[in-house]
Order: C-alpha cells, then sequence, then structure tokens
C-alpha cells in the first residue's frame, strides 16, 4: 500500500470516530441537562461550555455568555470551524476519495451518502429543533462505515491501518470526554457523602460514550467516579475503553508488523509498551490524580501516531 | 408528429431529414428495437420521471460526479444519463470491431515507422510537413522502443453514422481516452432502473474490460520481468476523469498512484509503500505527455516522476499510452488514414473517413474559404471539441472571423463536410418526453503484444441540446448506455 494513501486512510478511520464522539456528545448533554437533578447542571451555560471543552476550545473566563444557536452550529455545521462535525465528515470523503481504488465500492456509497446528509442539513434547522435528529444520524451513520469497514475490507494491512486510526482516536476522545466531564463534576457536584465522587455528571460521562447501560449490568451500581473511571480506562471488555482500545491498536499493530522480537525504535514497541502500562495500572493510582493520568494518555497517544507518521507515511 | 400507438412516444416529433437510430423512413419501428419499443410503452411518462430521478441518485450516492468550479463555491454534478439505451445489431457491430482494430493496428505501425525509418515520408504516402510541424511530435521519442513494440495500448475511436446508414470514423483518440468507466456505470444504473428489458436481449456484458486491460498492458511488460507490478497514475483527485482512473485502478486491482508517490533510481521506477519502495513495471498513465517528467518536458510539472523517461528508453518501464502518441491522433493524420492502412496492412480501410480539405495545401484552402457555410472548421491539435465552427451555424460576422483565423495559420485547420449526426430518442428533463437528440459512438480498444481487445459497447454520447451536434462532456453532453447484440 502506498505510504500517501495508508496516511489518508489513518485519518479516515479518525475523522469517522471523531465525528462520531463529538455528536454523540452534544446530543447526550444537551438532553440529560434538561431534567438534570441540580442546578448547575441543568444550566444552558454549564452544557455549552461543557460542549467547548470536549471540542479542546475551552473559554475559562465565567462572565461570557455564550449563544446556544451559535455553540451548536459552530460545534455540528461550521464550516469555518476546523473542528466541526461537518468539516469532520468532509474530511473522511476527502481521505477516502484518495483511496478510492482501495475502499470496496460499499463503503465508499455510505460515507458518500454521509457527507451529502450533513452538507444538505439546513442549519437554521439544526439549531432549532434539530439536534436531535442531526447528532443521532451522525452516531448511526458513523455506526454503518464501521460496519463497512469491518465486513467489506479485506483484514489485511488496509484495514489494520483504518483500525489503527479508529481506535487511536476512539481513546484520545473517551480521554477527552472524561477530562471534560470530570471537570463538570467538580462544578456539579452530588448532593450526599463525597460530592465530586457522586456527581451526576459520571452518568453522564457514561451516557456520553454508550457505556452506560454495560456498567449498570457490570457494577449493579450507581455510577461514581471509581467505578466509573475504572470502568472506562481500565476494563478490557468495555468495547469503548482505553484498554480496549489499546488492544485493539495493539491487535492490528501485528498486521503491519508482525515481527516477534520488536525493534527498540519502533512503533510496534511503542504500542507494546503503552498497552502494558495499563495493562498495571490499578484504580487508586488513577483516582489519587486524574488530572494527570488524562495528560499522559493524550501524550501518549500522540506519541503514537507521531511515531506511525514517521515509520509508514513519510519518505 | 408520428402517430403512434406508444403512450411515451405519442409526442414524439421525427424530423425525416435525420437518420432516427430507432424508426425508419416511414415512422415505423425497425425490427430490432421493436421489443424494446413495446417494453418501454408498457410505462407511463410518470414512470420515466420516477426513474430517472432515481438513476440520478444512484449516480450521486456513487459519487460518480465530477466537480464544476464556480467563483463562489464548487459544485459536485454526474453526467446525465439516459434511460433509453442504444441497440447496435451484430453485423454492424462486426464492422465496427474490425475497422476500430484495423485502426490502432494501422496507427501503431505508423507511429513505429515515424519514429525510427519513417518510410511512409520517404515514399511520398504522407508529406513530411505532416510531422516536423505537430506539436504533438516527440524528438525524444526517436528510435526508442517501446516494450512490446506497442504505441498505442488504449485507442477511443469516436464513430457516427450519416445519413446514409454508414457509420464513419471522426476521431482516433490515442492519448489518454477517457469515458470507459462510464461505459459500465451507465449499465449499471440501467440495470438497477430498468432490470426487466434485459431478459429479452442477448447483450454482451461490458463488465471485462478491467480484466482484459490488465492482461494485455502485462503482456508488453519490462523484458527480464517475471510477474509485471501494474499501476495507474492519475494527476490527482481534483482531475475531472479521477473517478475513472480510481475506478480502472481498483477493477484491475492495482495501486492507483500519483506522480510523488514514485521515485527513480538508477533507471529504475519505485513506489513508496509503507513497507518501503516497490519496483513498478507497467504504468498506465492518465497524464499527459509534457507532464509525466519534468526532467524531459515541462520542466515545473509537480504531477510527473523526474527521471522516468530515462527509465523508459532504458526499456525498465512500461508507459501506456506510449509517449509521443499524439502525433498520430492529429486530425491532419486523420485524413490519411485510409492511405495509412493500405500501406501497413495492405487492406482496404473497413470503416468510412470523413473527407477532408486541409488548409496548407493552397488548393483546398481556396475550396473552403468560398464553402465555408457547408463546412465543419476544426482545429488540428484541439480536443473535447473546443474551437470547432459548424458553417452553417455561423453569422456573416463570424465567418470573416473564420476566415482570418485560417489565414493566420492555415497548417492549424482543416475542414469537413457537415456531417449529419444519427438521433435516437432520448429522454428530456425538462420537457418530460422522448426527444430526436444527436448521438455518436466512442469504442475502446486495446492493444497487446500480438492480442487485441474490444470492449462489446461502447460510449454512446447524446447531445443533451436540440440540434446541437457536439456531443463531448465537456460541452453539455450526457450519454447512453450500448447494447451489442450477441448473434
Amino acid at each position: 500500500m502506498l505510504a500517501r494513501v495508508a496516511n489518508n486512510l489513518f485519518w479516515m478511520g479518525r475523522y469517522i470516530e471523531r465525528s462520531e464522539h463529538i455528536a454523540r456528545y452534544l446530543r447526550v448533554n444537551y438532553f440529560s441537562s434538561l431534567d438534570a437533578p441540580n442546578q448547575v447542571s441543568q444550566s444552558r451555560q454549564f452544557v455549552l461550555r461543557s460542549m467547548l471543552n470536549m471540542i479542546g476550545d475551552p473559554i475559562e473566563d465565567e462572565s461570557i455568555v455564550h449563544s446556544e444557536e451559535r455553540v451548536l452550529y459552530k460545534i455540528g455545521l461550521d464550516p469555518n470551524y476546523p473542528s466541526s462535525i461537518i468539516n469532520n465528515v468532509r474530511n473522511v470523503r476527502e481521505n477516502a476519495n484518495s483511496a478510492r481504488d482501495l475502499i470496496s465500492t460499499e463503503l465508499y456509497e455510505s460515507i458518500n451518502k454521509f457527507y451529502h446528509f450533513i452538507s444538505k442539513y439546513d442549519p437554521k434547522v439544526y439549531t432549532k429543533n434539530g439536534l436531535h435528529d442531526f447528532t443521532l444520524n451522525v452516531t448511526e451513520m458513523s455506526a454503518i462505515l464501521r460496519g463497512k469497514v469491518r465486513s467489506t475490507l479485506m483484514h489485511d494491512e488496509i484495514y489494520a491501518i483504518i483500525m489503527m486510526g479508529t481506535n487511536i482516536e476512539r481513546a484520545t476522545q473517551i480521554i477527552r470526554i472524561i477530562n471534560a466531564k470530570s471537570n463538570d463534576a467538580l462544578k456539579a457536584q452530588g448532593s450526599y457523602g463525597d460530592k465530586f465522587k457522586n456527581s451526576f455528571e459520571w452518568t453522564t460521562l457514561l451516557k456520553c460514550t454508550e457505556s452506560y447501560d454495560m456498567m449498570r449490568r457490570y457494577y449493579k451500581k450507581t455510577p461514581s467516579s471509581i467505578s466509573t473511571l475504572e470502568f472506562l480506562i481500565l476494563n478490557p471488555d468495555c468495547p469503548r475503553s482505553i484498554m480496549n482500545s489499546l488492544n485493539q491498536v495493539f491487535k492490528h499493530m501485528q498486521i503491519l508488523d508482525p515481527n516477534t522480537k520488536l525493534d527498540r525504535d519502533s512503533t510496534a514497541f511503542l504500542v507494546a509498551k503503552v498497552k502494558a502500562e495499563y495493562e498495571f495500572k490499578c484504580i487508586i493510582e488513577i483516582e489519587k490524580d486524574i488530572q494527570s493520568v488524562i495528560d499522559t494518555t493524550l501524550d501518549s497517544l500522540y506519541e503514537i501516531s507521531q511515531k506511525m507518521e514517521e515509520e509508514f507515511f513519510s519518505y | 408528429m408520428v402517430n403512434l400507438e406508444n403512450q411515451i412516444f405519442s409526442s414524439y416529433k421525427r424530423n425525416p431529414v435525420l437518420f432516427d437510430e430507432i424508426f425508419d423512413k416511414n415512422g415505423q419501428v425497425k425490427d430490432v428495437y421493436s421489443k424494446l419499443f413495446t417494453l418501454y410503452g408498457e410505462h407511463s411518462i410518470k414512470d420515466y420521471v420516477n426513474l430517472n430521478e432515481k438513476a440520478k441518485s444512484s449516480f450521486f450516492n456513487q459519487g460518480i460526479t465530477f466537480q464544476v468550479y464556480d467563483k463562489k463555491k464548487t459544485e459536485e454534478k454526474i453526467f446525465p444519463f439516459d434511460l433509453f439505451p442504444r441497440i447496435i445489431p451484430p453485423e454492424e457491430w462486426n464492422i465496427i470491431e474490425s475497422g476500430a482494430i484495423q485502426r490502432s493496428r494501422a496507427l501503431n505501425l505508423f507511429l513505429w515507422d515515424i519514429y525510427h525509418d519513417k518510410k511512409i515520408i520517404r515514399q511520398g504516402i504522407v508529406p513530411m510537413d505532416l510531422i516536423s510541424s505537430s506539436a504533438n511530435y516527440l524528438d525524444q521519442m526517436n528510435k526508442v522502443d517501446p516494450p512490446g513494440g506497442i504505441y498505442n495500448h488504449i485507442s477511443g475511436t469516436d464513430i457516427i453514422k450519416h445519413t446514409d446508414g454508414q457509420y464513419y470514423v471522426l476521431e482516433d483518440n490515442i492519448r489518454c481516452p477517457s469515458g470507459v468507466s462510464y461505459v459500465i456505470c451507465n449499465r449499471t444504473a440501467l440495470k438497477r432502473a430498468l432490470f426487466g428489458v434485459f431478459n429479452h436481449y442477448k447483450t454482451y456484458s461490458v463488465t471485462n474490460y478491467a480484466e482484459n486491460l490488465l492482461d494485455l498492458l502485462e503482456t508488453v511488460k519490462p523484458k527480464g520481468v517475471d510477474i509485471p507490478n501494474v499501476v495507474v497514475i492519475t494527476p490527482g483527485m481534483f482531475n475531472s476523469a479521477f473517478y475513472e482512473h480510481s475506478y480502472l485502478a481498483k477493477t484491475m486491482g492495482v495501486e492507483l498512484v500519483e506522480g510523488r508517490d514514485l521515485f527513480v533510481e538508477n533507471d529504475f521506477v519505485y513506489m513508496k509503500t509503507i513497507q518501503g519502495p516497490q519496483k513498478v513495471d507497467v504504468i498506465y498513465r492518465r497524464i499527459d505527455d509534457a507532464f509525466i517528467d519534468p526532467l524531459e518536458f515541462k520542466p515545473d510539472s509537480s504531477l510527473g516522476v523526474p527521471g522516468l523517461f530515462a527509465a523508459y528508453k532504458k526499456g525498465n518501464v512500461t508507459l501506456a499510452n506510449a509517449p509521443g502518441t499524439g502525433v498520430a491522433d492529429d486530425k491532419a493524420v486523420y485524413t490519411y488514414m485510409p492511405e495509412i492502412i493500405r500501406y501497413y496492412l495492405n487492406e482496404e480501410p473497413i470503416l468510412n473517413n470523413v473527407h477532408t480539405y486541409h488548409c496548407s495545401r493552397p488548393k483546398e484552402l481556396k475550396y473552403v474559404l468560398e464553402h465555408i457555410e457547408t463546412l465543419v472548421i476544426k482545429p488540428v491539435d484541439e480536443a473535447g471539441g473546443y474551437g470547432i465552427s459548424i458553417g452553417n451555424r455561423l453569422s456573416k460576422k463570424e465567418i470573416e472571423v473564420v476566415k482570418a483565423q485560417i489565414l493566420l495559420n492555415p497548417r492549424k485547420y482543416v475542414a469537413q463536410p457537415i456531417m449529419s449526426l444519427s438521433v435516437h430518442p432520448t429522454y428530456i428533463d425538462k420537457t418530460e418526453s422522448f426527444e430526436q437528440r444527436h448521438v455518436d459512438l466512442r469504442t475502446f480498444t486495446v492493444l497487446g503484444k500480438d492480442k487485441e481487445f474490444v470492449l462489446k459497447g461502447g460510449l454512446t454520447r447524446v447531445a443533451l441540446k436540440r440540434g446541437n451536434l457536439i456531443v463531448n462532456s465537456s460541452q453539455g453532453g450526457g450519454s447512453k448506455d450500448t447494447w451489442v447484440l450477441k448473434t
């Protein structure tokens, strides 16, 4: 596979995943806040700030009042905002275009439909009463794309590259969502016991990552900071966890670099090392300093991505 | 108006001067179309409105589109596709197929000759001037032996049917002829929309193009290579034919590369893959001569590969088509095709050539200037229907302008009698009815070493504007599925 095209497919995978997480974050936060148990969680400003925070555009100044319409438009459909969903999907398609000979006709057609759906969506309808419909369609169409990736492509190098992108991005988005929501939990604390630990925002966090039902089945208890973080970071069986994503990255890395004795300077070595760190991490360590875990995780993921670029994509 | 007991054709206006592919002179449906005519008649015009919309969105969703650049934004458009197929009966197809092969073979021998001994010129069959003044003659190709001895691996032959019911070749395209992907897409779209009609005809499949192309490209591999590594090279995704490039690469199962994905080392060509450099042996290039190698041709080309031509000259890589083929699809060379065929193959031309006047010859120039209103004036070195003037469509003022242009550079122009392209019922969106529109046919011929292949189908292009004779997509043309019937 051509290095240039591999790079594009890697990013195609990343952008598919990214659009989905952003859309879901918007929807879950917006709608769960409507009947949230406390004043802060219900506040529009609180929710809009959380959205901007998650997308990587935090505004520290508490005195600024955000317009709901403007924030939703910016994150959803603003063609001039690079991180908007519409630009993510545009990037999915651009990257797919250059690899059109390699990906299946079925996958391309779904990507194309997805793009046309977004680009035809009326911004006025979206900001007025289309948020649910729009974001739900984005998450469903991304799920369709993932399904097509899995079922209409050979599970070879091409697939491995896309899956690497998908899983690196998934881990990145999950950790960013954890970051944004633990921030929210500090502000909107619970009403009993350890107020941070029992914040309503942990439930929202799980819903933002589509893990609430799984988590309830596993712990059979109301989510707290500890159980939520343990589940989302360390549980290898939760398909959205950092651990699971790292396992996936590792698995697909082996298709690209099947050597059993790894070169210390290779991406595969780095991936294995990061994976091992999380395999032997305990929730107690994480709980002590959530912020530094978030920061190092983001750094490690960035490092893996850079290393891939160096080893596979550049000449 | 023809009164037919067929709802969808009830308002079909038949101009008796034109050759209609479906109706004979008396307005009767020709045998070969009669079943189709009945089948289509079972639908109402409303059905066609729906089917037409469906076919359009099928193309749109599959991304079979091209970009139109506007000042404000870029818009994505589909090539208009017509729901009524064109049928070519077997006896007519045999002529087309054998004629297309004959022309491609003759052109290949002609190219070999003019880049080697130039016998045809020394024997006075064609004038030296034809080559020495051609912008597409490449000095760099002198004495170069292309692998397998093939120059024009892929030829697109543009054929029309005149009012006399005979086929005429209008043009041989042997640089980078495009359109073959639309042949296949049109078939797919028609099958999706009107699958029922296929049961009633025995039509050749068109899906075997890619496998035959790959097969023949492998026969012209460089010496000493066992299993050649074939790639398709494209100028990139902003090229209007990018869909076709990716389609060909995908269906052949080979890499689609851009110039920046390749490099040359010690006169061998490599592509940059994630597992390190990989040698490339055969390049089906969809980049024009001038851009393939900045070291040899246009120095500011960023589309090509530095050193590619040197590797080619060494025989280490095959380029299809070979550089310098453009000299032979020049409209001036076209006029010598009958002589060229007789000279190299010792055969009579199977397909007709349109009589051509060369403005470079004083006598013929005089004739052209005097009869301009009955002629089509064409620049010899333009592609895509640009720069063509049709005499009877020009105002007096425009005629003077054209005359002045010809006199300024007579070598640049040829003239031909106005040929009338046959017409075919075509669904017109605006009026929601079937109307007569002019059509032509582009066939695709592939030459390999001692092997050849003609796609049994071809691209029937339709001029969608009423009365318009120019069918090129760049000039607002559409296309039809084309059925070649089995005997």
